[in-house]
């Protein structure tokens, strides 16, 4: 009776030791983010004064502040579609057996195993207007005529930070599908190709509704790492041609420590949070909900 | 017929995911004067040697940068942030699964979200804090502060994968007269090791990719990490070293792709049943 | 009885070990005390060469003068960044280098007036537009001390120019737009003929500033009030948008600092405003293009003004919270002392702020401002690091002429910094260049940006004017 009174006890105790670690080095930075952004604070100096609402209001009547807004939705939801269609595609080729598996599997790796810094470096001379190798391919084939202005003009910029988006995570998104894959329960599987599903079929109507949890762990993994990635974006256009290509924490960095205010670039930064925790909570109900036959 | 449609998707992906890399193969080794020219002209082929290839750029790389210096420091700091994640995010996950119940849940959750504020911003208090440890200008700040990217995400994976693991070991262990810390100690690492792995996987990537804080905390060039000292190094003002640039992506990206790649199957599993149940 | 003895071992052994450890450390913790160190920061010049020099400067001063010195390097970008983190942290580096004014950083550094002072003793007077770099009107205070300015001269290739009838390059802005479409014309292959950028990035916050301020437009007048909205800079945004169709194309938007270095030396553009790191960059690459690369100094506009700002100025600040600060402003003395070596080691990329700190050594002190120019125009003359011809590097040591500050024809203040550094003249050109908002809107636009920034640094007291403001 005592003893296990005693376990009960500690139980709580080592719940909140284990625990406490945890909420001080995380919880604290995250208020210190949001009491920011109500203050007055600039870079450069010490100074702090409160500033109430009036850092949302000043963001949320300036329009770049609402395009970039707009961009890090349009970046992420369109990297990540993207993403869905070639994990799920390259997984399908990457359970099968082949010869120079493994030496595909290396280089499709590499995109998620290279410093996001240099890989991005790269890409600027890959879209660079006077320089690109997608331009000479393209025109040398005889696909462009004309030039393709990569990172000078809005949209295409827009596209190409997409495409870097898309090509650095979903290597990732590949290796969470196959895992997926892999969990399958076989029985459904079989009972599918008895019944004399073709493979379109079986994929869109068995594989893919089953795989569904799984998938929507990875488009959240791949959201979070889009929707709060600076250097993507800081490297290839610094928000640019005419803050056209802003998204909300190059925005921020480009307020808060370029601009020296402080509190207007936590005030965007944060601005983030509604957002993916909307998205994060979507995400995570949809993997739970979704599952066959679990316990 | 689908023999060679597999392999030509296999190629069209290997090509996506790999002409960067090809192209950073190329420039580290390829003379000046064979990178500098327009893509306007279309009779000079970027794509290969126009120019016998050179070691100038590798050389610059290994013999004018700290370059090994700043691979022995990244290792450093990833080996003893991955100690220190699994070491607080193994218990805070097992207590969340096992110990707090309902809220337990919500609390999970809650700590996933906090991953979701950017160190853009968050490195300015952070500075503040270091400064008054005395931990300025040492691996010892990163070694501390890594932990906050790595933690929030690592613990909501463990409390997931814990929670697609049975009760019945731990419960038996009880029985048998083990305490709670002794069962948390003893039996559930050996429980959850693919779910381990994985966060030592995903420790190192995050580690590895983060500038910002290395940024922030690190002044002197012999400390610094391979983000941070390559881009320092190597772009001078308005003059980029392309070929040591490109080198350096190389050199770091290969070996890492190698070792993810030997560990493939084991990442799969634990991640799996840790994300989805999660 | 057994667990007792157990402790007694235990405690003996910490306190033992407690008390050698403090026997040991004890004099190295005294020793450290004792040691004075220097600690600088600043960044990785284009010219490695010039880090090598001045980091074995540094160390050899400090070995003369029983001082432990360290030299940090740092990317240009990410200055701002780490200043940032040091008064964040109250701790850092004794001397902070900058090279654009860091004014919102006034109320963190040291006045250096008496280093300024002294500086003027030894060798003469500071160049004015360093001046107006690094000294605030309004509170009265030195906030930074620069030992060099880098001039922005035109970088021209010859060969491109004399086919269309300017061996000696472009004189005006007009001449620009008139050899735009006459290059386009001999030359399909060249992408960009004007290799003038209008992207959120420094070369072209430099180049916008040269064609506002060379139509006699400015951001603030001489008292600080912000007059960005006038005829001339209407002017200024017209010239622009004719200079874009006529030379220039969308790839200009998407340019970095690195940019017009690499597409002059790919040959993919005939003109660009730069220091003279792209040439120094194409010689040593060994690349052909180096020999082909001229300069001109600043353009003039409509009515005969020509400026160009400092391409980057070195402003060293000492941090209030720095440890050594006395030990800093000597070493900025001695340094200054020591500037032809300076120039020499930079290959003419840095260009002094005290012109006498280069004169001939033994040289008179009235003398010494005139002596030093001197020694410019004939190390210019005659480089003396494999141009060909060697007299191609003249035209920069003009520099006093046509370079100015930012802030011109005021002060380098917070408010104008933050200006720079966010970039809104570069997007106030870009928008009516390219047609995205008309000239008007653009600066409009562009002028209710300024305002507001300058009203908040008023608000501060470390900015003045206010009543001139234009509407």
């Amino acid at each position: 009776m005592s003893l296990r009174r005693r376990f009960a006890d500690r139980e709580d105790l080592l719940g909140i030791a284990m625990l406490a670690p945890v909420l001080l080095l995380v919880g604290v930075p995250v208020v210190l983010a949001i009491v920011l952004s109500f203050s007055t604070a600039t870079a450069g100096s010490l100074s702090f004064g409160w500033a109430g609402f009036a850092n949302y209001a000043a963001i949320l009547t300036d329009p770049i502040f609402r395009r970039a807004l707009a961009n890090t939705v349009i970046v992420t939801i369109g990297s990540q579609l993207l993403v869905v269609v070639l994990a799920t595609a390259a997984a399908q080729v990457f359970r099968a057996a082949f010869h120079g598996k493994r030496t595909a599997r290396f280089v499709l790796l590499l995109p998620w195993a290279v410093p996001v810094s240099l890989a991005a470096i790269a890409w600027t001379w890959i879209f660079d207007s006077t320089f690109s190798v997608i331009n000479w391919t393209l025109k040398v084939t005889g696909l462009l005529h004309g030039w393709l202005y990569w990172l000078g003009e809005p949209r295409l910029a827009l596209v190409a930070i997409t495409i870097v988006q898309a090509w650095r995570i979903f290597p990732f998104a590949t290796v969470i599908v196959l895992a997926g894959l892999a969990s399958l329960p076989q029985d459904v599987m079989e009972a599918a190709i008895v019944d004399g599903a073709g493979f379109w079929r079986r994929l869109f109507y068995v594989e893919l509704p089953l795989l569904l949890p799984v998938v929507a762990v990875a488009v959240l993994f791949g959201v979070v790492y889009t929707a709060t990635d600076l250097g993507v974006v800081y490297i290839l256009t610094g928000g640019g041609p005419a803050n056209t290509t802003h998204v909300l924490p190059t925005l921020a960095f480009q307020r808060g420590i370029q601009g020296a205010d402080l509190g207007q670039g936590a005030a965007i930064a944060v601005f983030l949070l509604p957002f993916l925790i909307v998205v994060a909570i979507a995400m995570l109900r949809l993997a739970r909900h979704t599952e066959v036959g679990s316990t | 017929m689908k023999r060679v449609a597999l392999y030509a998707a296999a190629l069209g992906f290997m090509a996506f995911a790999g002409f960067p890399f090809y192209w950073m193969l190329i420039t580290a080794f390829k003379q000046n004067r064979d990178l500098y020219v327009g893509a306007f002209d279309t009779r000079h082929v970027p794509w290969i040697f126009n120019d016998p290839p050179t070691l100038e750029h590798v050389r610059l790389l290994f013999g004018q940068t700290d370059f090994l210096r700043w691979i022995a420091n990244t290792l450093i700091v990833v080996v003893a942030v991955v100690v220190i994640t699994v070491a607080v995010a193994v218990p805070a996950g097992y207590s969340l699964a096992r110990l707090t119940g309902r809220w337990g849940e919500r609390l999970g959750m809650g700590i996933f979200f906090t991953y979701l504020i950017p160190p853009t911003l968050l490195f300015i208090p952070f500075a503040r804090l270091v400064a008054l440890l005395g931990l300025q200008n040492s691996l010892g700040a990163l070694i501390l502060i890594y932990p906050t990217i790595t933690i929030p995400f690592c613990t909501w994976l463990v409390m997931g994968f814990l929670r697609s693991v049975p009760w019945d070991i731990e419960e038996q262990a009880m029985i048998d007269g083990y305490s709670r810390l002794a069962v948390i100690v003893k039996v559930v690492p050996r429980l959850i090791i693919p779910g381990i792995l994985t966060v030592v996987v995903f420790s190192f990537t995050l580690v590895l990719q983060e500038f910002v804080y290395a940024l922030t905390f690190i002044s002197s060039v012999d400390r610094m990490t391979v983000s941070l000292g390559v881009p320092i190094a190597l772009v001078r003002g308005d003059v980029y070293h392309w070929g040591a640039l490109m080198a350096a992506a190389l050199f770091t990206s290969i070996p890492l792709a190698i070792v993810y790649n030997l560990f493939i199957d084991r990442f799969i599993q634990g991640f799996t049943l840790g994300a989805v149940k999660g | 009885m057994a667990k007792r003895k157990g402790m007694d071992r235990r405690q003996f052994v910490t306190t033992t070990g407690a008390a050698a450890a403090a026997a040991v450390l004890g004099p190295t913790i005294w020793v450290k005390q004792q040691q004075k160190t220097l600690k600088i920061i600043q960044w990785s010049h284009f010219v490695p060469a010039y880090d090598a020099w001045f980091d074995k400067y540094a160390k050899d001063w400090g070995t003369a003068k029983g001082v432990d010195v360290t030299v940090d390097h740092i990317s240009l970008a990410d200055l701002t960044t780490r200043a940032n983190a040091e008064v964040a942290a109250q701790q850092g580096h004794d001397l902070f280098q900058f090279l654009s004014p860091p004014g919102a950083f006034e109320p963190q550094v040291l006045d250096m007036a008496d280093v300024v002072k002294e500086a003027e003793r030894q060798h003469g007077p500071l160049v004015d537009l360093c001046k107006r770099s690094t000294y605030n009107p309004v509170t009265r205070k030195w906030f930074g001390f620069t030992d060099n300015y880098v001039p922005d001269p035109g970088d021209y290739l010859k060969s491109i120019w004399t086919e269309i009838g300017k061996p000696d390059g472009p004189a005006t802005w007009e001449d620009l737009v008139t050899a735009g479409p006459q290059i386009k014309a001999k030359h399909p292959e060249i992408q960009i003929p004007i290799g003038i950028g209008m992207a959120q990035e420094l070369d072209t916050n430099m180049a916008t500033r040269a064609m506002l301020w060379s139509h006699d437009g400015s951001i603030q007048d001489a008292n600080e009030n912000v007059v960005l909205k006038s005829d001339h800079a209407l002017e200024a945004l017209n010239f622009a948008k004719r200079l874009y169709e006529a030379g220039m194309n969308a790839a200009v938007l998407s340019w970095n600092a690195a940019s017009n270095n690499q597409a002059l030396n790919a040959r993919q553009t005939s003109y660009i405003l730069n220091s003279i790191s792209a040439y120094r960059t194409a010689q040593d690459n060994k690349l052909p293009v180096a020999d082909d690369i001229f300069f001109v100094p600043a353009l003039k506009g409509p009515r005969g003004t020509g400026w160009a700002s400092e391409h980057v100025m070195g402003i060293y600040a000492i941090w209030k919270f720095a440890q050594s600060p006395d030990v800093a402003k000597q070493f900025l003395l001695d340094l200054v002392a020591h500037y032809r070596d300076a120039v020499t080691a930079s290959k003419f990329y840095n260009f002094p702020s005290y012109p006498g700190s280069v004169a001939d050594p033994g040289t008179a002190q009235g003398q010494k401002p005139a002596a030093g120019q001197r020694w410019l125009e004939q190390a210019t003359a005659n480089d003396p690091f494999g141009s060909n011809p060697p007299t191609k590097l003249k035209p920069i040591s003009t520099a006093l002429q046509w370079a100015t500050n930012i802030g011109h024809p005021g002060p380098a203040n917070p408010a104008e910094s933050e200006v720079f550094d966010t970039f809104v003249l570069p997007t106030m050109f870009a928008n009516a260049a390219t047609g995205r908002m008309t000239p008007a809107q653009a600066l409009d636009d562009a002028h209710q940006q300024v305002k507001r920034i300058f009203e908040k640094w008023r608000a501060k007291g470390l900015v003045a004017g206010g009543a001139g403001d234009r509407a």
